[in-house]
């Protein structure tokens, strides 16, 4: 066995990688590769002595001593047609292109010959696929329901999907995007259903894209969207593969990454981002109230403290005697304005809540505990902020954590702040103002050119049915109208059957 | 020249409900009560829903004409006066368009300055306002439409706090009804104009629905609930103000918010007038887009350029305007255009553009 120990893996310095590929053909029969994990082995003790060679850390160890070896070490006649068809393995190919060889190299073949001065042999695909296990979903929790979630192979995770839809119309366009990380990227869509003019965009913007590293979902997302500027996600990510499954039946197109946890789906609608997936396992009364119990709290969450910051600083008049009573009492120790005071209190939470993210959970916990109670506690008494405020903001707080999508409550606690600016420059009408340009910008937004605020505007009152409420399975008889699917109705609805008599 | 418009920059014909209803309500609401009981007193409501009806005429007279042309005023203008009396015409209709778009961006800023900041600077929220304005229309006309939408929805929250005052209304105050002459009836009806103008904005935007013969239904249920939903409002203020008394209040509509209490609420005239930037914004927004699309189609230049300037030139008004004199004036002003245009050049219009019709098809 020969291995040399020189430099570092060419996965690492892809730009000397480079330069390599230009090298001649000729001083390939050479081993032509001198790199630390690069292997190249003879076995002369068979009956019929080869060559193997293969890069080790991409391949698994345990496929080519069960599944490679013992077969080439009974082979009958030393030719490469024979070693083809002997391999227990799916994907082999004999090739002499040296670009080809060094292709398959790189993604884990095992490259057998029978002399080392001759570039013609047998790949065969020995690629080590190792991903940690399929865990419940961290993000997109959910108390009922299934509780697997993607993870960083896009094998597992196409299996995870393809498993859920077992039909032949489920289509797979596979392609590589990225100069140096050669991401896998998977296009799926269900042939029939989705829209060819929303497959034929993704496909399109997909290919165009020209960058040197795709490592996660979110790169392809940020690169492919209507709209880079906006704090408003376009697309939705999800880590449920039934939420895959169930998109993609409604027409849905979906994008997934190897490497990532997390599908993209597109096209899709603000209301999307408000709704769980939860929210199909429990019945309908049920879901349409905590959809509007979460819709409510988003506007809650935005709208709070710039009123609370208008209605001090400016309206007091707004407020009945009574309560001015209970405000004034909490406010008389407060030596800032509103403004100062709200800002203080939402960079806080903003600080605890970015410090909980990054520290390991057991650590993340108790600075939330600290921060909370403590620091809460202790600001109210030094008399830095006021108490109702404090409580206005914690709730705003827990309220943006109510968004079941972690972009979408990102964007919300982000919008927060122009709000509060205006509220402190023109008080209730500075509020106004600010909404006034979300709702310009939210209108102008489009998800793979399908308008963002779609049922609302334009109003489909089809949709409506799951949106802001979720109205019974057997009224949801009809793809949503957004995706422009090509097979619109799923099933007859009920109420077009003959109604059954009484006692009959 | 044709106006064309691609089919993806098209709306669904029942937007027009929504475009005709929001271009008619809007800051006049605060005050129109005053107006139009000027010459007829309590029975005023009646000439409300006479214009509402003299309204529904013209919108079928307009959709007479551009049914059949299927284009929008400027070619209307065209292909009846020729290019050039045709093209002045349009930039007089334009022109109005301008004014009265300029006019309700002041008197809403006259709004806020009286009732809520007294030291408030025009230019700033006046500039803040029309980028806003900016942002929109530059988006194009489904974004307008959308505007429109949102701003019929968004204030229809506020329709329950007009029966708040039903509690001190006085019915009585609305006997006997018809005391007053035709005439006193007309006069109110012209005082009604400025009010209820901004649906003629509709012989701009024809061209941009999808099956633009479709609208017409929908526009004239539009007119019906701006009609409807006036109508009420000057029920209620005629029921809850003494006819003497309604002639000191510049706002009555604002004035009526103030008796209601809400346990975490009182003056609930300045939520109102908050909501109000969300409602007067469309008008603004189809105000200066049928502006500049007019200008554009005239002038040949595009029509961000000619929405710059349009935006522009009423920042500078607004910011020269500065005494509610002015203002008066100038709404006064708008009014009387509003009249012409209305209840003079439509019908007008629509009678040489039959007989030049009937006399092509002869020829």
């Amino acid at each position: 066995m020969i291995i040399r120990r020189e430099g570092v893996t060419g996965i690492r310095r892809p730009r000397k990688n480079k330069q390599e590929t230009a090298e001649p053909p000729s001083t390939w029969a050479e081993p032509f590769w001198e790199r630390g994990d690069f292997t190249h082995t003879h076995h002369a003790n068979a009956t019929h002595p080869y060559w193997i060679t293969h890069i080790t850390s991409l391949v698994d160890t345990e496929v080519l001593h069960r599944d490679i070896l013992p077969y080439l070490n009974k082979l009958s006649f030393p030719t490469l047609q024979e070693v083809e068809s002997v391999l227990p393995i799916e994907e082999k190919e004999i090739t002499d292109d040296p670009e080809k060889i060094k292709d398959l190299l790189l993604r884990g073949y095992v490259w057998i010959r029978f002399s080392d001065r001759v570039l013609e042999g047998v790949l065969a695909r020995a690629e080590l696929d190792k991903s940690r296990a399929v865990s419940i979903p961290q993000e997109e929790f959910s108390v009922v329901g299934p509780k697997e979630s993607f993870v960083e192979s896009l094998t597992t995770n196409l299996n995870m999907v393809r498993k859920r839809l077992p039909i032949k119309e489920l289509q797979l366009q596979e392609l590589t995007v990225g100069t140096y990380s050669k991401t896998k990227v998977a296009v799926l869509y269900i042939d029939g259903v989705a829209n060819e003019e929303n497959v034929n965009t993704v496909l399109q913007r997909i290919k165009a894209i020209k960058f040197y590293q795709i490592l996660d979902s979110s790169y392809i997302s940020q690169l492919i969207t209507d709209n880079s500027n906006s704090i408003f996600p376009q697309m939705l990510d999800t880590e449920r593969p039934e939420r895959v499954a169930a998109v993609l039946a409604e027409g849905s197109i979906v994008i997934m990454v190897d490497g990532s946890p997390h599908a993209l789906i597109a096209p899709t609608t603000l209301v999307e981002f408000f709704s769980a997936f939860e929210d199909y396992f429990i019945n309908w009364q049920m879901a349409s109230f905590f959809r509007i119990v979460r819709l409510f709290s988003v506007l809650f969450s935005i709208l709070i403290t710039p009123i609370y910051v208008a209605v001090v600083t400016y309206h007091y008049a707004l407020i009945p005697t009574d309560l001015m009573v209970t405000l004034v009492t909490s406010r008389s120790i407060v030596p800032f304005p509103p403004i100062l005071e709200a800002m203080i209190l939402e960079l806080t939470i903003e600080l605890l809540r970015e410090a909980g993210a990054r520290l390991p959970t057991k650590v993340g916990q108790t600075i939330g505990i600290v921060g909370g109670i403590v620091i809460g506690t202790a600001s109210v008494q030094a008399g830095l902020t006021s108490n109702v405020l404090l409580i206005f903001v914690a709730l705003a707080a827990l309220a943006s954590f109510t968004t079941p999508v972690y972009r979408m409550g990102n964007a919300i606690r982000l919008l927060r702040f122009p709000f509060l600016l205006f509220a402190q420059l023109w008080g209730l009408i500075g509020v106004a103002i600010a909404f006034i340009f979300v709702m310009g910008h939210l209108l102008r937004l489009t998800s793979l050119g399908r308008p963002y605020l779609e049922p609302i505007y334009p109003l489909r009152l089809k949709d409506l049915r799951d949106s802001f409420i979720r109205l019974p399975f057997n009224t949801q008889s009809h793809c949503p109208a957004y995706l422009q699917t090509q097979d619109k109705q799923r099933f007859t609805p009920p109420w077009r059957q003959k109604p059954r008599d009484i006692d009959e | 020249m044709q106006a064309h418009v691609n089919r993806q920059y098209r709306v669904s014909p029942y937007l027009a409900f929504f475009l005709i209803y929001k271009t008619q309500f809007g800051v006049g609401v605060l005050g129109f009560q005053r107006y139009i009981s000027k010459a007829s007193g309590h029975d005023a409501w009646i000439a409300v829903i006479l214009s509402g009806l003299i309204i529904h005429l013209l919108l079928w007279m307009m959709y007479q004409i551009l049914n059949k042309e299927q284009n929008d005023l400027i070619s209307i203008h065209q292909t009846v006066f020729g290019k050039w009396i045709g093209n002045l015409l349009s930039f007089l209709f334009i022109l109005q368009v301008f004014i009265s778009g300029t006019t309700v961006l002041r008197t809403f800023i006259e709004v806020i300055q009286v009732w809520v900041f007294p030291l408030f600077k025009t230019w700033p929220f006046a500039l803040v306002f029309l980028t806003s304005a900016y942002y929109i229309v530059s988006n194009g006309f489904r974004t307008v439409a959308g505007v429109c939408y949102f701003g019929s929805i968004i204030p229809l929250i506020l329709i329950p706090t007009f029966l708040a005052p039903l509690e001190f209304a006085n019915f009585r105050n609305l006997l006997p009804v018809m005391d007053h002459s035709i005439t006193d009836l007309i006069k109110s009806v012209e005082e009604m104009t400025f009010t209820i103008l901004g649906f003629e904005l509709l012989l701009l935007y024809y061209p941009y629905f999808i099956e633009p013969e479709k609208s017409q239904k929908w526009t004239h249920y539009g007119n019906l609930f701006t009609t409807l939903i006036y109508a009420g409002v000057a029920i209620v203020t005629f029921a809850y103000y003494g006819e003497d008394h309604l002639q000191v209040e510049i706002w009555p509509t604002l004035t009526m918010w103030k008796v209601i209490k809400l346990p975490v609420l009182e003056r609930i005239e300045y939520v109102a007038i908050s909501a109000w930037t969300i409602i007067i914004l469309p008008n603004i927004c189809t105000a200066f887009w049928a502006a500049s699309r007019g200008v554009k189609r005239i002038f040949q230049i595009t029509q961000r350029s000619a929405l710059l300037i349009l935006l522009a030139g009423s920042f500078i008004i607004t910011c020269l305007l500065n005494n509610r004199m002015q203002i008066d004036h100038l709404n006064s002003f708008v009014s009387m255009i509003g009249i012409y245009l209305l209840y003079a050049y439509i019908p007008i219009l629509f009678i040489i553009y039959h007989i030049r019709h009937k006399m092509r098809k002869r020829s």
